[in-house]
């Protein structure tokens, strides 16, 4: 029995469906990112889940009971809202409470829950302030709190890092990822930031276009991707793709400006419409190898970006060292990690080689 | 150099303006206060002393013998409480709905609620009085207080508002198990506050104030509201012998409402600020 | 399901129901039989007889309802232009955040929290020619008293003086809100470049509250067409009717001669009146900012 089990769900606002026929299934304690680009479906999805929106077609289980009729309350989920949706009049205690009382759980109860959570949390210190005197990091550390309190058996994240600076949003990256060893609950994070994805999810869930894209452990996503959207939008710079022909077994590959790569990748047709896909750390400045012109440096600290173009004029991500000393102009030689090259075909489908 | 003296006469040039015009604004209510102080004998003969002694209390022991005038000043308390209380709650119900929850027809009964803030007072009067005479209500205070409550302005008000809040607050109140009334009235309800207050008062002032109505439908002297007690007072007012009385009366009738207003100056300055921006 | 639907959709009708009943039960139904009413020949006590729009007619063509529309189009043309003016320039004297200011603010805005019968009184003691203020001061100079109330083409300036002094609280209030949603921001850049006072005030600051005036200029429209207090408790509509407005005759016909019918018409006139005049100055504006 899976803790949530999502059947061929529909949503259509109007004539514009955001959601198409969409099937998954989450485990027990298992870690859920639902990752895309805005306007992929994923907070629908999410909100479809918690009773925010209705369900078209199709169905939604939760701990084997059927719960897309159920009202928000009665699902045994709890939401930690994007903007955080304190209720700014209620002090912090109050906030947690009020999920409780209105389930008529005891006083006693409550409070042992309220103490519970916010000694987790470490905000036992305010718990008599009201939201507007918190600052974004303590007031997201309430709304999960408010969270926790109910004991529910699914979390929801609506993009719960958005809103917080850089520094703040990183600790609090690790905060949740603890967190999560200390509940030991299922939870579900929307977020369209793929290392957030990448960092906390026990799997994947890459959407795209109304449709699921691929599910997969983060390196089953980033190693193995499905197809031509999850490789260019997982992965910081993101991945290089360049039309290649396909000569041989294992897969022989041509480049447009004559370089000849042997892949690991076994037995594929012989075609002309195909794609490679390197990401730009197996591309590497090197005494030899392709030919390139530097068109562009990004001195990154620890390592170097190099935007490049091949001689026919494919652009082209590459690494260097932190003290790369190339230039704007540069004539530049790349070697290209072969055995890690992906293809993709006219579909956009992915090959891959045999996990190593 | 220059610029700063500049400024420093402006701001002179500024203050004496605004005293000039303080004056001429104010001295109405003053001549009143004089006027008040005397004795109706000597204002029959001249009002030109009126800034000078003797002054006298007899107007002012006269009024607080006269129990009329408190009958109204109850009557128009009563009605204008209870009047503002009706809009606040009609509107604050009426704005969560138009606002946040649906039904069939939202939109369109919304704008013809808008409508409703062109229809001025005169065009419903006369079948209105009608109305309330087929169900004896004139005379009486449902009669006196019911006609403000179908003001359409507090909904479109508290709508607006109510759309401003973040619509995440309902739903964590939502997978908090709340009931929709409860949503209503524990979440939503005290964030609307400010609102509240602006409604409040300007719903208060104008059924304190309302003259053109209770002067309709109040006909019998024990039911007037203050206004229209005061206007029945100076009906005769070429014959009157009693011009201080009538000063007093002045006085006296606006004492209350200034005394509010002094006391919520602040609130009512926000509040029509509040109202301004919408 | 459905039926689940439809009830929680009964219920949310609810929260709206009580006061569109009253909405439906005393604006739109009086408005509706008005209308109505206005087509029959009625009084309070017989019955009443369909005369189409005889009523209209006979008001087109009734001296006293002409007059009476005459008095009242020149009452708001005395009004409003000073009602939109001065607590203009008072809002821009006050808009600051010192004592002083808030002061005068309470100042200007304290006779608007009076009502009608005591703004009367209190004027008809100041400009009643026999002993009043104004006839004091002028006496001083030795000037003779000036009739106020007596001569018809004065007494419709003394209407829109006391109702000038009555309501420019609420423009002023207006005026100051709108002036300090101006971005300060604007004023820093104005100062660099090193515009004069006229020129701020000109360019930048009325042009940044337009919005503002025409609908002080429309909301006073919409209020004073509605006179009526001032002239009943003063001059009940004299000198030879020269300060009686249309509502003063609305009243004296639906209420002291019970010609209801004859009334509703007149009601119903004054309704697209200001309908007109409203919608009109609304599209004015609309034009003008969309040309600028």
């Amino acid at each position: 029995m899976s803790a949530l089990d999502i059947r061929n769900v529909t949503k259509a606002y109007g004539p514009t469906t955001v959601l198409d026929d969409i099937s998954l299934r989450a485990e027990s304690n298992e870690f859920i990112a639902f990752l895309g680009p805005s306007g992929c479906g994923k907070t629908t999805l999410l909100r479809m889940v918690a009773g925010l929106e209705t369900v078209d077609s199709g169905q939604i289980h939760i701990g084997g009971q059927r719960i897309d009729e159920l009202a928000p309350g009665e699902r045994g989920v709890a939401m930690v809202f994007q903007h955080y949706a304190l209720y700014p009049h209620m002090t912090i205690r109050e906030n947690m409470a009020f999920g409780l009382k209105n389930i008529k759980i005891s006083k006693t109860e409550i409070d042992a829950r309220i103490a519970e959570a916010a000694r987790i949390l470490e905000i036992e210190p305010f718990l008599d302030k009201k939201p507007g005197q918190l600052s974004g990091g303590q007031k997201q550390r309430v709304a999960i709190g408010r969270a926790i309190v109910k004991k529910p058996d699914i979390f929801l994240f609506d993009e719960p890092l958005s809103n917080l600076d850089a520094a703040l949003r990183m600790r609090t990256r690790l905060e949740l990822a603890q967190l999560r060893r200390r509940l030991k609950a299922t939870m579900i994070l929307v977020t369209h930031d793929q290392v957030e994805a990448m960092t906390l999810a026990d799997r994947i869930v890459v959407m795209y276009g109304r449709k699921i894209q691929q599910v997969g452990t983060p390196m089953e996503i980033y190693g193995q991707p499905a197809n031509r959207f999850v490789a260019s939008f997982v992965g910081s710079p993101p991945m290089n793709f360049m039309p290649v022909t396909v000569t041989g077994t294992p897969s022989v590959v041509t480049l447009r400006d004559g370089t000849v790569l042997t892949t690991a990748i076994a037995n594929l047709p012989e075609s002309a419409s195909w794609e490679l896909g390197l990401r730009p750390e197996n591309v590497r400045v090197n005494d030899t190898g392709v030919s390139a012109k530097v068109e562009f440096v990004e001195r990154l600290g620890e390592r170097a970006l190099i935007y490049a173009r091949l001689s026919d004029g494919t652009a082209i991500t590459a690494e260097d060292v932190g003290l790369s000393r190339l230039t704007i102009g540069d004539e530049v030689h790349l070697s290209i990690d072969a055995q890690a090259a992906h293809l993709f075909d006219a579909d956009g489908r992915g090959y891959h080689a045999e996990a190593a | 150099m220059s610029h700063s003296r500049n400024q420093k006469w402006r701001e002179v040039g500024v203050l004496i303006s605004l005293i000039v015009m303080g004056l001429i604004m104010v001295s109405p209510l003053i001549w009143t206060v004089m006027l008040s102080l005397k004795s109706n004998g000597e204002l029959l003969r001249s009002t030109t002393n009126a800034f000078h002694p003797p002054y006298t209390g007899e107007n002012y022991a006269a009024i607080m013998a006269n129990s009329g005038v408190f009958r109204w000043l109850l009557n128009s308390a009563f009605v204008s409480i209870l009047q503002t209380l009706g809009v606040l709650i009609l509107s604050s119900l009426a704005g969560y709905g138009f606002a946040r929850l649906e039904f069939p027809y939202r939109n369109q009964l919304f704008l013809i609620v808008l409508f409703g803030l062109a229809i001025p007072e005169q065009a419903v009067i006369i079948t209105r009085h009608q109305m309330f005479a087929d169900l004896h209500l004139h005379n009486t205070y449902p009669g006196l207080i019911l006609p403000g409550l179908a003001a359409p302005f507090g909904v479109f008000l508290m709508t607006q508002y109510f759309k401003a809040i973040p619509k995440e607050l309902d739903e964590a109140a939502m997978l908090d198990n709340a009931s929709r009334f409860k949503i209503f009235w524990k979440v939503l309800l005290p964030l609307t506050l400010p609102a509240q207050a602006t409604l409040g008062i300007f719903t208060f002032l104008a059924s304190w104030n309302d003259y053109w109505w209770p002067l309709i439908s109040a006909t019998r002297a024990d039911m007037f509201t203050l206004t229209v007690g005061i206007a029945s007072s100076q009906i005769n007012f070429a014959q009157t012998s009693g011009l201080g009385y009538l000063m007093t009366q002045a006085v006296f009738a606006s004492l209350p409402i200034l005394i509010v207003y002094a006391i919520f100056q602040k609130y009512i300055v926000r509040a029509v600020a509040g109202a301004a921006v919408r | 399901m459905l039926s689940a639907k439809a009830k929680t959709q009964f219920g949310n009708f609810l929260f709206v129901a009580p006061y569109l009943f009253v909405f439906a039960w005393l604006l739109v139904w009086p408005l509706m039989s008005g209308m109505g009413l206005s087509l029959f020949k009625a009084d309070l006590f017989g019955g009443a007889t369909f005369v189409g729009f005889e009523n209209y007619a006979r008001l087109m063509s009734d001296p006293v309802f002409l007059q009476a529309v005459g008095n009242t189009f020149l009452f708001v043309l005395l009004c409003v232009p000073p009602l939109a003016i001065i607590p203009l320039l008072l809002a821009l004297l006050l808009n600051r955040s010192t004592r002083t200011a808030a002061f005068f603010r309470g100042v200007f805005f304290s006779s608007s929290v009076l009502s009608v019968t005591i703004v009367t009184l209190i004027w008809r003691m100041v400009l009643i020619p026999d002993g009043g203020f104004v006839a004091n001061i002028l006496a001083v100079f030795g000037l003779p008293p000036i009739p106020f109330f007596s001569d018809p083409g004065i007494v419709m300036g003394s209407m829109a003086i006391i109702t000038v002094w009555w309501c420019l609280g609420l423009p002023m209030m207006l005026y100051l809100s709108a002036l300090q949603q101006v971005p300060q921001d604007i004023y820093e850049a104005a100062a660099l470049d090193n515009s004069r006072w006229w020129t701020t005030l000109t360019r930048i600051t009325l042009p940044s509250i337009s919005r503002t005036v025409v609908l002080v200029v429309i909301m006073q429209c919409v209020l004073q067409f509605q006179l009526f207090g001032q002239p009943q408790l003063i001059t009940q509509g004299g000198p030879n009717g020269a300060s009686r407005p249309i509502v003063l005759f609305i009243f004296e016909v639906g209420f002291r001669r019970w010609d209801i019918g004859y009334a509703a018409a007149a009601s119903q006139i004054l309704f697209a009146i200001i309908l007109l005049v409203t919608l009109g100055q609304y599209l004015l504006s609309r034009k003008r900012t969309g040309d600028a």
